[in-house]
């Protein structure tokens, strides 16, 4: 009961924050100066031309019934025609919506066991000795120095080792046609690897305080001297502690993942949402924009939504209850 | 990038990390605003394409046969100078819209406090890009986006310093004075909450280099010929093949500015607060 009537709250605010975020979307793209018609007529288009293909366009009804026919469109999944080739907007986000959800998952997959281990490496560091202390700082100082440092320099830098200079790994990872990014593996690793550094500082900073927290509790100390030791020690009473903070990786990591996306993409040529938005910015394509910037935020909203469940779920102070 | 902060600052406070990030976030900075005193011009072509280095070009030319350095010494102001200014405008709209959330009953606080929150679901490089679509071209919009989106986690920090201090006795007693709002905010409130607010926005400043970088990279502001240490990696990255000094350059310049100013935030942040505590 308790948590039906926690999700259906969640729900609910979920939807208010997407219908705002749309009015936001729909106004950063739609209402600022940069103008739509000039994007498609050319620069040199005569006037009667330029009204043309306003009208063409529907851009000569005013904004708030354009706004209610795209959100309506948008609820039936039709988010309009592409400026460029006038492909559905939809189709091109279903075609390449996978391949970018790929790229985060094998993100997560490696991000979750890693900042696991080294957060909970620093946070025990933190309460022992001189050795741990070091241990501590060591993580603290390398992943605090990745935290800020833009996805394109790390990115680019690997590309630059990996790729150029020792000729291991291919820069670009164009799929062939008609196939998967799967086919060809091997491409994924870069870009993987340079999301996973730039989130790894986040994560590895959140489960340490978790653990810094618990490390120094009387109820860990209690836990010494009932005899509990080593790994167990760190499996039963330390993680299921720290797994609440620890949840807060999914989310916190969410934004950059989600941003760091469209930038890792465009830099190995990755065929993602991510990439299609960025050349969609830079051809003025506003449709395709809207319609990708809008899923994006439903897939941020419904993964954060998701990451709160499982934070309240795994939290030992409710005992599973919401 | 928005990641929490808690506890982990604390334990960098070796002096001589800090000393090094000062020394290497001054000398970028110096670097990047005092560069194209010494420089020439950074469009114009001066050799052939990707050329290695030589004397009158220690760094190399780049793709259209423009020198490297001249284009280094130009492209950091743009990064350096847009990140300066989306903070500043981002502080002061977080201390204007956090200070007076914070004096406004709780209830209604707490409920305007979430519609900027509204702001913080977004990725900060999609609104960027969505800012972007709306001015193309222009720098300003990179500096708007910057702003709207560190804007709301300032406006946070603000509101709970402010809501500690709108409580204190000292407020209180000023408030029995007479003493008008103006009087106590300069006052009362200004001085106590300085100290957050300019760790916050050391931590803001990092956020917002961050982003501009980025944008340089993804194309956005100033179109080319403009040099830009962001859209300089992405420009000579295709000729790293040939020579790698034209991509590594900026690179290098961007990482040591980011890391430096990184650890420098934090390491200030840390020593604002045991200040305050003490």
């Amino acid at each position: 009961m308790i948590w039906r009537r926690l999700l259906l709250t969640r729900l609910a605010g979920m939807v208010a924050t997407l219908a705002v975020l749309s009015v936001v979307i729909f106004a950063g793209t739609e209402l600022l100066p940069g103008d739509a018609v000039s994007a498609v007529a050319g620069q040199h288009a005569s006037p009667a031309q330029r009204a043309e293909v306003r009208t063409q366009l529907g851009l000569d009804r005013p904004a708030p019934q354009r706004y209610l026919e795209w959100i309506g469109g948008a609820l039936h999944g039709d988010l309009g025609p592409s400026y460029t080739g006038g492909r559905p907007v939809t189709d091109v986000i279903t075609e390449r919506l996978g391949n970018s959800v790929l790229l985060a998952l094998a993100v997560y997959l490696l991000l979750i066991p890693l900042s696991l281990t080294l957060g909970t490496i620093a946070g025990l560091g933190s309460a022992s000795g001189r050795r741990g202390r070091r241990a501590d700082r060591v993580i603290l100082v390398a992943t605090v120095s990745m935290l800020g440092v833009p996805e394109f320099l790390t990115g680019g830098l690997l590309l630059a080792v990996f790729a150029v200079w020792l000729g291991w790994l291919p820069a670009v990872s164009i799929a062939p046609i008609g196939g998967s990014v799967l086919d060809d593996p091997q491409a994924l690793l870069l870009p993987v690897a340079s999301l996973l550094v730039v989130s790894l500082g986040a994560a590895t900073r959140l489960v340490r305080a978790g653990v810094a927290n618990v490390a120094g509790s009387p109820y860990l100390e209690a836990a010494r001297l009932a005899g509990v030791r080593g790994p167990k020690l760190v499996l039963r009473h330390v993680l299921p502690a720290a797994l609440g903070p620890a949840t807060q990786v999914i989310s916190i990591g969410l934004g950059t993942i989600v941003g760091g996306a469209v930038v890792v993409e465009t830099l190995f040529d990755y065929p993602g949402i991510g990439n299609e938005l960025q050349s969609a910015v830079a051809g003025r394509d506003v449709p395709l924009v809207q319609g990708i910037a809008l899923t994006l935020a439903a897939v941020t909203l419904v993964a954060l939504l998701l990451g709160d469940i499982v934070a309240r779920a795994l939290d030992p102070a409710t005992g599973g209850r919401p | 990038m928005n990641a929490g902060t808690t506890g982990a600052a604390k334990v960098i406070r070796a002096r001589w990390v800090l000393y090094t990030a000062a020394v290497l976030a001054g000398g970028v900075t110096a670097l990047a605003l005092l560069g194209p005193l010494f420089a020439g011009q950074p469009a114009e072509q001066v050799g052939g394409p990707y050329q290695g280095s030589s004397w009158p070009h220690p760094l190399g030319t780049d793709g259209l046969g423009r020198d490297v350095l001249d284009r280094v010494l130009h492209g950091g102001r743009v990064v350096v100078g847009l990140a300066v200014g989306a903070t500043a405008l981002a502080t002061a709209g977080g201390l204007v819209l956090g200070v007076a959330l914070g004096s406004v009953r709780h209830r209604a606080g707490e409920l305007l406090m979430r519609v900027v929150d509204v702001l913080l679901v977004l990725p900060p490089i999609l609104l960027l890009l969505l800012l972007a679509t709306g001015l193309p071209g222009s720098d300003l919009a990179v500096l708007l986006a910057v702003a709207l989106v560190t804007t709301p986690t300032t406006t946070r920090v603000v509101r709970a310093a402010t809501h500690r201090v709108a409580r204190a006795d000292y407020v209180d007693v000023a408030r029995a004075r007479g003493d008008g709002w103006w009087h106590i905010l300069r006052r009362d409130v200004l001085p106590a909450i300085a100290r957050p607010v300019l760790a916050e926005s050391g931590l803001r400043f990092v956020t917002a280099v961050y982003l501009t970088a980025t944008a340089g990279f993804l194309g956005l502001g100033q179109p080319a010929p403009a040099a830009n240490w962001g859209r300089m990696v992405a420009e000579n990255l295709d000729g790293a093949t040939l020579t790698m000094s034209p991509f590594l350059a900026p690179a290098v310049l961007l990482v040591l500015f980011t890391v430096s100013v990184n650890l420098l935030a934090d390491g200030i942040a840390d020593l604002l607060a045991r200040g305050g505590a003490a």
